[in-house]
């Protein structure tokens, strides 16, 4: 059996009259990294907030290591983390200054040493004496995630860790989060807007929408839900016969010119679209596959299509 | 309650007063004003009244009191919401307790310090000696203003919790709306009778009033000093009450994390 680090139980916070999160249900297993996606307003920045207590919920309930969080707040908060992009340290003070502050709010002995190493693993260690607030967004970023892991938590909140990076640097990021997740079987709560990020580092996905949780799969599975992919074919022989023989196949093509179509299929019929055409003396020069992709499921419930969770 | 976590509060203070902005609000104004009221009592020794002199040096130096450690303990907050950091800091196992506690020390540490650097001023550049109201009535002076100090601090940084930056500008506004309804610089009974009577629901009012009568002699005034203690109290209980139901409130409205955003 799992071990679960995190258990969120109906989940529900309300502003108002508008319910931001609807009793919304998920564990998150030791050595996992799970992801929360959604559409902006979907409710992950509630819900994160609610798991770290700076925002009370309403109803339902968290528990970290078995504990009550209401109960056992600062229990739970000295095994836990939180990295984000928007969250920044104090502007005004040295790099090595936030850290040392945030060493003695974890409490954390031999705070210098610590601090130290991991600097050295994220390869600030330059940056310790400058200002917060002079540093690149690349390397505010690292140094939240030394911040992050100060306290050595067994789960890390991250909110959109590599937002506003630029290419290298994210991958960089990504990177020194799954060397994290291997090295110390760390669990991770991940919320992100970049869906191959996500694809790449997340066990599983947690979909959002309107405040409930309306997929909860592997990627993988995710992408498998959505039947529809794209066949892209470079041909050479009669037209009317390859027409023919989509129409009989009922398929939805289009000749963008006279040797290429395009034909958006069901992923199981590709075989038997490709064998089919060649049978009818249709010879395939070039093919392209476009399957569907985690965007593809996420922009499908963003724009709220009907998709079996 | 964690001392290590008071010290890292502590820390982060005594890191961020190097700072420009801080330095020129805290010592830095402190002592401008200072010789200001040194120069202006000089001016008043020679063309009016000695005791109207003394008055004024006794009220600016107990008034910094108050001042410094209040700013302290609401522009620290804030501070750390500009750089969207407060949040991060509860996110640790942090209790807002813990938070005011080391604030209320560093209130106290910072107001203590230039008192002593703007007293030592006074005493060398304007032949006043603060000393000479009883160094007994000059620690219940500075008790009780610390203590009004911590509790208007706290309804401050509660205001600001609640209900956002928007109403920063308390922070350094509101202590000096007290300021002549305290009656630091002269007597209350200047006061129109129905200020004198809001002025006396404040404990710095009784300080400045005991300190004053000081000035000629130096007996404990227990009653004036005894009523503020009271008051103090009341208005401790009070703001401690308030200060974690706004704390409660913010955070059950999400406003405290929409505070950093």
């Amino acid at each position: 059996m799992q071990d679960i680090v995190l258990e969120v139980k109906n989940l529900t916070k309300h502003y108002g009259i508008f319910t931001a999160v609807k009793g919304i249900s998920f564990t998150v297993p030791k050595g996992k990294v799970i992801g929360l996606l959604g559409p902006n307003g979907a409710g992950k920045t509630t819900t994160i907030q609610c798991l770290l207590g700076i925002t009370l919920l309403d109803s339902g309930s968290v528990t970290y290591f078995g504990k009550d969080f209401a109960k056992n707040r600062q229990y739970c908060l000295q095994k836990i983390n939180f990295a984000s992009s928007f969250n920044t340290l104090l502007g005004r003070i040295s790099v090595w200054e936030n850290l040392l502050v945030f060493a003695h709010l974890y409490d954390i002995d031999n705070s210098k040493k610590k601090i130290m190493e991991l600097a050295e693993y994220f390869e600030v260690t330059e940056l310790l004496s400058s200002l917060f607030h002079n540093l690149s967004t690349g390397q505010k970023t690292r140094i939240n995630l030394v911040k992050s892991l100060l306290n050595d938590p067994e789960l890390i909140l991250m909110d959109e860790p590599t937002a506003s990076l630029d290419p290298d640097i994210a991958d960089k990021t990504l990177t020194l989060i799954e060397q994290l997740r291997k090295s110390r079987e760390l669990s991770i709560l991940y919320t992100s807007h970049d869906m191959e990020e996500v694809t790449r580092i997340c066990d599983e996905v947690i979909f959002l929408d309107h405040g409930k949780i309306v997929a909860h799969d592997t990627p993988l599975g995710l992408t498998k839900r959505i039947p529809n992919a794209q066949l892209k074919l470079t041909v050479e022989g009669d037209r009317a016969i390859a027409e023919k023989f989509l129409k009989e196949y009922k398929q939805k093509f289009v000749f963008s010119s006279p040797h290429v179509v395009t034909i958006n299929t069901e992923g199981k019929l590709i075989p038997k679209l490709i064998f089919g055409l060649s049978k009818n003396n249709i010879y395939i020069t070039d093919i392209e596959v476009k399957k569907p992709t985690l965007e593809d499921a996420f922009l499908q419930i963003a724009r709220n299509k009907k998709y079996v969770a | 309650m964690s001392l290590n976590r008071i010290k890292a509060v502590l820390l982060q203070e005594f890191f961020i007063t190097k700072d420009l902005t801080v330095m020129m609000d805290l010592p830095f104004l402190s002592i401008v004003t200072i010789i200001m009221f040194g120069f202006v009592s000089i001016f008043l020794t020679g063309t009016a009244s000695f005791v109207v002199a003394r008055y004024l040096l006794v009220g600016a130096l107990l008034w910094d009191v108050l001042r410094i450690a209040q700013y302290s303990m609401s522009v620290e907050a804030l501070w750390n919401i500009w750089s969207r950091n407060l949040c991060n800091m509860f996110i640790a196992p942090m209790s807002l307790a813990e938070y005011i506690v080391a604030q209320m020390i560093s209130g106290a540490i910072k107001a203590i310090l230039i008192f002593t650097i703007t007293t030592l001023i006074i005493f060398i550049g304007f032949n006043f000696n603060i000393l000479s109201l009883g160094i007994f009535n000059l620690i219940l002076f500075l008790i009780n203003l610390i203590i009004f100090s911590w509790s208007s601090g706290m309804i401050i940084l509660g205001i600001i919790f609640r209900y956002g930056t928007r109403l920063q500008a308390l922070a350094w506004g509101l202590i000096a709306l007290l300021q002549p309804l305290t009656a630091a610089f002269f007597p209350v009974r200047i006061l129109p009778q129905y200020l004198q009577t809001i002025a006396y629901l404040f404990p710095p009012t009784y300080i400045f009033e005991a300190a004053r009568a000081n000035i000629s002699n130096t007996a404990t005034n227990w009653n004036l000093i005894g009523i503020a203690f009271i008051e103090n109290i009341v208005y401790f209980i009070i703001s401690a009450w308030f200060i974690n139901l706004m704390f409660r409130n913010s955070r059950k409205l999400g406003q405290f994390s929409s505070n950093e955003q």
